[in-house]
């Protein structure tokens, strides 16, 4: 059954260059025929009459709704096996869609792929993608070919890439002398070489060492403020953090929550840490608890050599905020060596949302 | 055209990046037949005595030439099946597939490219071995020149044609190994290269008379040792022009019903 027929999704509206629409995907999971005549003969043998294992369907993405628009970044932040790569697999025509829709630059990427295909460009996940055998300009010379760059223009617009992509000085050798994070830069070299409006990035910097992670992600902010729409997924909560204008989570195939970075740390106020380092000894937090009812001690440290108490605070609700407790403490009088506020990462939004750490 | 030539240069680019393949290439065409010719001498005695059974059954007493022919259409034809079919194989083994799908360049375009690759590589194939085999074995074609460009282009034709069927086949099962032996073993036993098909049982014959590879070998074999004419190979021609039609139909037909199949299991990357 096609994706429109099963889920009978309307016209895609809205200005998003990259758009999907209850977007699903469901693999089957196949049974090994030895193992199920394993499984039908020990049936047989224990006089077990139950049937024998079944094929499983296995929803890799389930009901995804997304819109990137121009100049905006949308991060796709999950762990592995979250369905992140199997929905960049859609969106890039590789893997068809159960149900829903996707639309790429105004085409649907079941009735127009290659159109879809050539508003486009793709970095996958790992180096593996690149011919190892040619030179990086010699890969970009073939890929300007299959993506329809004028071949008057060819010469010029690799170099144009390589030049922006600080490859120029190696471009002749071979790819397999290339480092991880070249090998990366050449892949992001070869998705810009037909200037597209959409960008999907598979775990960008996956496998970079931090100072060519920082570069590439200084040039993703480039291609944004080009106005282009990129989807981005990685499971560095850092990366997402810093990257982009909004943050899908995506765990078990769902979106369980959409929005910037900062509004989804707001909904987490209660994982805000107030850090209080007071003068002297012998404190008792159980004062302040006294005066702001939902105010909990984290941690309380007495160090004797410095006379330094410090206090780790939380609200177990969001009500509260730091000049709360600044004001109950100077309303005790106590002398204030230091105080600082902790906000949650996205790595905390993401536990309180899906009950697990980003790399469990 | 331009995704076609793309390839093409591509696959020759990185064919040239392996400079041990040009040791096959030297050797493998002279190596190959000799081990039929020399059990064909053995067979027919210290005087050749045996040939003039051979020559009741095959046509022609140059053994040599007549073995010559079939090891060399063999190796020409078989290249150019495996490379073909195997090239989508390839592309996933270096990972490379998913990078050229999500282009827009027309898929058939890409695989045409691949095609042409391995037609001018077997068509080098060709030529070493015919210039090899000139001053080695002294062979010297006899007919018309044009004629046996024309027999092999057709032939050709129904090999990009099985290529294409295997290269979705491959697409599927994931594994090229096994189709490899069984294809291989076929047209290495039916087809006759070294030998008239009709020394076989009557059931074998008719696993020959479905092969291409038969026709072809027969046909250029005729014009090349026997001197045969337009008229004499016309009914072979024709038959290796129906294999190209047939097997490029079916090829198109079948690449495009696993090509989607795999979009839809999502193996496009597995291997």
């Amino acid at each position: 059954m096609s994706a429109r027929a099963a889920g009978g999704i309307g016209p895609v509206s809205g200005d998003g260059v990259i758009v999907a629409r209850d977007l699903t995907k469901r693999f089957r999971r196949k049974v090994a025929r030895s193992s199920r005549l394993l499984q039908r003969l020990r049936g047989r043998r224990e006089g077990d009459s139950g049937g024998t294992p079944r094929d499983e369907w296995i929803v890799a993405v389930d009901s995804v709704s997304l819109e990137v628009r121009p100049g905006e970044v949308l991060g796709l932040l999950g762990p592995n096996g979250a369905g992140k790569s199997t929905l960049i697999r859609m969106l890039s025509t590789l893997v068809e869609p159960s149900s829903g829709r996707a639309v790429i630059c105004g085409h649907d990427v079941l009735e127009a792929p290659a159109a879809a295909r050539a508003c486009l460009g793709v970095v996958m996940a790992g180096e593996r993608h690149l011919y190892w055998k040619l030179t990086g300009r010699e890969n970009l010379h073939y890929f300007a070919t299959l993506y329809h760059v004028p071949a008057r223009a060819i010469p010029d617009r690799v170099e144009a890439v390589l030049e922006r992509l600080g490859l120029t000085a190696r471009a002749d050798e071979l790819v397999e002398r290339y480092s991880t994070g070249m090998r990366q830069r050449l892949s992001l070299a070869r998705a810009l070489l037909h200037d597209p409006p959409a960008l999907l990035l598979d775990e960008p910097t996956l496998g970079l060492d931090p100072q060519a992670a920082r570069a590439l992600r200084e040039l993703v902010l480039e291609l944004k403020a080009e106005g282009r729409a990129i989807l981005l997924t990685t499971h560095y909560m850092e990366e997402a953090d810093f990257l982009c204008d909004r943050v899908a989570i995506i765990d078990h195939g769902r979106i369980v929550a959409c929005d910037t970075p900062a509004q989804l740390k707001r909904r987490l106020a209660a994982h805000r840490l107030f850090r209080l380092e007071l003068a002297g000894l012998g404190h008792d937090p159980e004062r302040l608890r006294a005066r702001l009812g939902d105010l909990s001690v984290v941690s309380a440290q007495e160090d004797a050599e410095a006379s330094v108490t410090r206090l780790t605070l939380a609200f177990s609700n969001g009500r509260h905020d730091a000049s709360d407790i600044l004001q109950v403490v100077f309303a005790e009088g106590l002398h204030v060596l230091g105080f600082s506020v902790k906000e949650p990462t996205l790595e905390d939004v993401f536990i309180a949302m899906t009950g697990r750490a980003l790399r469990d | 055209m331009r995704a076609a030539w793309a390839v093409a240069r591509k696959e020759l680019l990185i064919m040239l990046r392996y400079p041990t393949w040009s040791v096959g290439l030297l050797v493998w065409p002279v190596l190959f037949p000799a081990g039929y010719v020399f059990f064909g001498r053995a067979l027919a005695g210290p005087a050749g005595e045996g040939l003039a059974a051979f020559e009741a059954r095959a046509g022609t007493a140059d053994y040599v030439g007549y073995v010559l022919l079939g090891t060399t259409l063999w190796m020409v034809l078989n290249s150019a099946l495996w490379m073909l079919g195997s090239h989508l194989r390839m592309e996933q083994w270096r990972g490379t597939l998913e990078a050229n799908w999500v282009s827009p360049a027309s898929r058939f375009g890409m695989l045409a490219g691949a095609g042409a690759a391995q037609v001018l590589q077997s068509l080098t194939l060709l030529g070493v071995t015919l210039i090899e085999l000139r001053l080695l074995y002294g062979l010297a074609p006899r007919g018309s020149l044009a004629l046996m460009a024309v027999l092999l282009a057709l032939s050709v034709l129904s090999v990009v044609g099985l290529g294409l069927v295997f290269a979705s086949l491959v697409l599927w099962v994931r594994e090229t190994e096994a189709m490899v032996f069984l294809v291989r073993g076929l047209f290495t036993v039916f087809a006759g290269i070294t030998f008239p098909i009709d020394v076989m049982p009557p059931w074998m014959q008719a696993i020959g008379r479905a092969l291409p590879l038969t026709y072809a070998i027969r046909s250029l074999r005729g014009v090349a040792l026997a001197g045969w004419g337009w008229d004499q190979v016309k009914v072979d021609a024709l038959a290796i022009a129906c294999f190209g039609i047939v097997s490029l139909a079916l090829g198109i037909g079948l690449f495009r019903a696993v090509e989607r199949m795999a979009r839809q299991m999502g193996s496009l990357a597995q291997y």
